[in-house]
């Protein structure tokens, strides 16, 4: 995929309007404010800035997201890019293969749900993660008036492969087979897209932390421009740091298929050292009592 | 390595490993194999009858160095309830102590200290892990490894906690890595899997101050996980999810000085707790008081002995 149209895809998914429902999550820095956590330094009980609180909490949030879901991102999209390059080699109906690519997905996504043990975190990522499922087949398929015009035979492949395994997915999705998680599910889109396995893991970070200040505008936590700042100065540092940290985990699921082998966990694949993990126990229990909050304007 | 016999420390750093089997003959259970080999010590006072065992699980000298590995097998079976308990918290040094002056630290400073526990739990048996917490030092690195298979109709209970170090020393999380997984598997379905990864930051952001592990963990200095699953326990995650959904949380203007949260695992079958206080002994009163529906299973005299 070239840079120019790889640069042109961020432009679309980096948009705030985007239909995905990350408007109405969070992730859990709603609960941190009702619980007393932004206003003070916890460690010297000293009233702080709220740029430095927010800072703070984009912080702790994103090294925690990023070392639990980067792995799953980077798993569905190498599982997706391959499916689609392979469909590609082969020219012709890989009927077997796409239920492969289904079972690991289903294999990768189900991890994902057992190492997310907080209902409210699990709640907010299907609901994001089946969205964008649906963005695809409806916001980013062609307008069946444009399909008769084919200017390249394997883009069109390419797009009727990735149309065919979000379709089947989804499909999964509504019989109850597949969970839909955020990470999973932007793994599978961003590879759709063409866009680059690590292009698609910055991006995700990126959103993450941009949701995190409109959700402290929205609080009224911090002003809009503000937001930008932090967004400029502080989020991407931060993203660079946390690509560092984690682009190379992967999440240890286990590929039940041979087309896809190299998925499998290596001999050498200490999880302890490059496996996903919670870094950050107390924004786990806040997310998890967000429901427990006697007002609340968002869903996580 | 088996060095039971020796009163001193080896120098090095050591691999010990055990294993438990507890079955029933009547209704007693019995520990039909009870074996372990240094750093590991094992130690049943007695049958309490009512199909319950309780086994501690020690260290000799009373913690455990960088380089040290463990490896506990356990098998729960014919109904039975097994309880294991620690003596104290496991403390985990960068070095043993007593080699300190002696011996120069740096062969053995980058060690990481390993436990490992594989249990089998059989249909109808039970298994209570409700040790004291660990608390590792200054600049120590460990990782905790567990693993449980359950049959379907086995219950389970996993106590899983961190201290913040000896805070008396002023070690306040200033150890360089803390790793612990917990996976619960029943049958073939992996139900839970809990991974905590606490160190500091490998790498520094330039324009930005430095933040050690300790903000990101204030105020508290504990936190506990609690896994529990199984027909044995549904009573005691139904009590605690009543009174989870009771809370009502209005705007605090600091945070308070203990925190808790449920999750569930299998549409209730299972659950997960966190808790999080400024004090060990806070998060021991309450474990203590939301798990009380335990004693029921194991007898109030068995129950006592896991937070004293």
């Amino acid at each position: 995929m070239d840079s120019d149209h790889e640069a042109y895809i961020l432009l679309l998914l980096s948009d705030g309007n985007l239909p995905t429902g990350a408007f109405v999550a969070s992730s859990g820095l709603e609960s941190y404010v009702t619980h007393g956590f932004f206003g003070t330094d916890s460690s010297t009980s000293q009233p702080k800035s709220k740029i430095s609180a927010m800072t703070d909490f984009i912080r702790d949030s994103l090294a925690a997201y990023a070392r639990s879901a980067l792995p799953f991102v980077y798993d569905a999209h190498k599982l997706t890019e391959e499916f689609l390059s392979y469909g590609m080699d082969v020219g012709d109906e890989k009927g077997a293969d796409i239920a492969s690519v289904e079972a690991d997905f289903i294999a990768l996504d189900t991890l994902y749900e057992a190492m997310t043990l907080n209902d409210v975190v699990r709640r907010a990522s299907k609901a994001q993660g089946v969205a964008l499922l649906t963005l695809f087949s409806k916001g980013f398929s062609k307008p069946s008036s444009l399909q008769g015009f084919i200017e390249d035979l394997d883009v069109t492949r390419r797009e009727e492969l990735a149309t065919q395994l979000v379709d089947r997915l989804k499909l999964q999705v509504r019989r109850g087979r597949i969970l839909g998680h955020l990470p999973s599910c932007w793994g599978v889109l961003t590879a759709a897209l063409g866009l680059s396995a690590e292009r698609s893991q910055s991006l995700h970070l990126f959103l993450h932390a941009r949701n995190l200040l409109s959700s402290s505008v929205r609080l009224n936590t911090l002003g809009p421009y503000a937001a930008q700042q932090l967004l400029l100065h502080v989020v991407h540092p931060l993203v660079n740091i946390e690509m560092q940290n984690c682009r190379h985990l992967r999440s240890g699921y286990f590929s039940t298929t041979s087309a896809t082998t190299e998925l499998q966990p290596h001999d050498d694949f200490d999880e302890s050292l490059h496996g996903p993990a919670n870094t950050w126990p107390l924004g786990e229990i806040l997310a998890a009592r967000h429901d427990l909050q006697h007002s609340r304007i968002f869903n996580s | 390595m088996s060095s039971d016999l020796s009163l001193i420390p080896t120098p090095k750093s050591s691999l010990g490993a055990g294993r438990i089997v507890l079955r029933s003959c009547g209704s007693d259970a019995v520990l039909s194999e009870m074996s372990s080999s240094y750093p590991l010590k094992l130690l049943s006072p007695k049958i309490y009858g009512n199909n319950v065992a309780v086994v501690y699980i020690l260290s000799y000298g009373g913690g455990l160095v960088g380089g040290d590995q463990t490896t506990l097998a356990v098998e729960v079976r014919d109904q039975t309830r097994l309880v294991l308990l620690s003596q104290g918290s496991t403390k985990v040094f960068k070095t043993r102590p007593a080699l300190r002056l002696s011996l120069p630290s740096v062969e053995i400073s980058s060690a990481i200290t390993v436990q490992r526990m594989e249990v089998v739990v059989a249909s109808a048996s039970a298994l209570f892990l409700l040790p004291d917490p660990v608390t590792c030092f200054r600049s120590a690195k460990y990782h905790q490894l567990q693993t449980f298979r359950l049959e379907e109709d086995a219950s389970i209970v996993i106590l899983d906690w961190i201290t913040s170090g000896r805070r008396s020393l002023g070690e306040d999380w200033v150890f360089s890595r803390y790793y612990s997984l917990n996976e619960v598997l029943v049958g073939d379905e992996r139900v839970a899997k809990d991974v905590m990864l606490l160190e500091e930051p490998q790498i520094q952001v330039q324009a930005l101050p430095h933040r050690p592990l300790r903000d990101r963990l204030a105020p508290y200095s504990c936190y506990a996980m609690v896994i529990m699953y199984g027909p044995l326990v549904r009573s005691t995650i139904q009590q605690l999810s009543t009174r989870y959904k009771e809370i009502s949380v209005f705007k605090r203007s600091s945070p308070p000085d203990l925190l808790w949260s449920l999750s569930t695992i299998r549409d209730g079958k299972g659950c997960v707790l966190r808790v999080a206080a400024l004090e060990t002994e806070a998060v021991k009163v309450w474990l203590s008081g939301s798990l009380s529906g335990l004693g029921d299973v194991l007898g109030a005299d068995v129950y006592r002995k896991a937070f004293v």
